[in-house]
């Protein structure tokens, strides 16, 4: 495979993940798109980890998978703290803490 | 052009579509499923990139947990009903995502193009089929040797996140 094209298909899924945080306000789909960012990182770590034939990244990728298990589990507990709150889950709405 | 180059760039032009859906369908259940497939796409990349623990992984931390977790948190929260803004606030916002995601997009491809003759240079293993043999030994060996530190510190972080997470779910309780 082409490294360059790995790379770039990363690069591509990132800028579409940063885009879609900024796009959409349901913090369900906000979650997904800052889980495909990572998953565009993890990408270009399992490319070069190939390319330079080094385990290197395959074992970054292992630990950034885990952050990101975790990640998802707490932000999700949060939102749903959040909705029995206030029964509205816009990110709009939600701006108590706006300096 | 061999079966695992036909199939790395049929996935890559896979992933990448169900990316841009996840992002553009209205519906947060399709965008659920949208996801899923996306990281299934991912899983099939990167077991053409001789990585298959991580492809195995792919499928069980993201395809099984995480999407677990989505699913419940849709069904709870009910966010089909999110309002619509009017269309002026609307396409401004789209309007900004887009030259964000177009931006950040040139500026990678950039700084790609620019890396892309050292990059050449430096020298890689030609084929990285072997990595993939004793692959999960290699890793455990490494992640438990030269990644202890980090690997000690991943796992307190799970503990404390599921803590986390159990005071914030009991305090409803409580109240």
């Amino acid at each position: 495979m082409p490294i360059e094209f790995t790379l770039g298909l990363a690069a591509a899924i990132f800028s579409v993940g940063a885009a879609g945080v900024t796009f959409r306000r349901d913090p369900l789909v906000l979650f997904m798109c800052v889980e495909m960012m990572f998953n565009a990182a993890n990408l270009a770590l399992v490319g070069l980890s190939g390319y330079f034939g080094l385990l290197d990244g395959q074992t970054m990728v292992f630990l950034v998978l885990a952050v990101a298990a975790a990640e998802v589990a707490v932000g999700l507990a949060i939102l749903i703290a959040i909705f029995r709150v206030r029964q509205d889950v816009d990110v709009d709405h939600v701006s108590e803490l706006r300096g | 052009m061999g079966l695992t180059q036909a199939l790395f760039f049929t996935f890559a032009a896979l992933a990448l579509a169900s990316a841009l859906s996840v992002v553009f369908t209205r519906h947060t259940v399709w965008a659920a499923y949208l996801f899923v497939a996306h990281l299934l796409c991912l899983a099939v990349l990167y077991a053409c990139l001789s990585a298959p623990l991580v492809a195995v992984l792919q499928v069980m931390v993201y395809g099984g947990a995480v999407m677990v977790l989505f699913i419940f948190a849709i069904m709870i929260l009910d966010a089909s009903v999110l309002g619509r803004l009017d269309w002026r606030q609307e396409a401004l916002q789209a309007g900004l995502s887009l030259a964000l995601g177009l931006g950040l997009a040139g500026l990678l491809f950039y700084v790609l193009d620019r890396h892309a003759p050292a990059l050449a240079l430096a020298n890689p293993v030609s084929a990285s089929a072997d990595l993939g043999r004793g692959n999960v030994a290699a890793l455990g060996r490494m992640l438990y040797t030269q990644y202890l530190l980090p690997f000690e510190v991943i796992s307190v972080l799970l503990v404390v996140a599921a803590v986390g997470i159990l005071v914030m779910a009991k305090r409803k309780l409580e109240d």
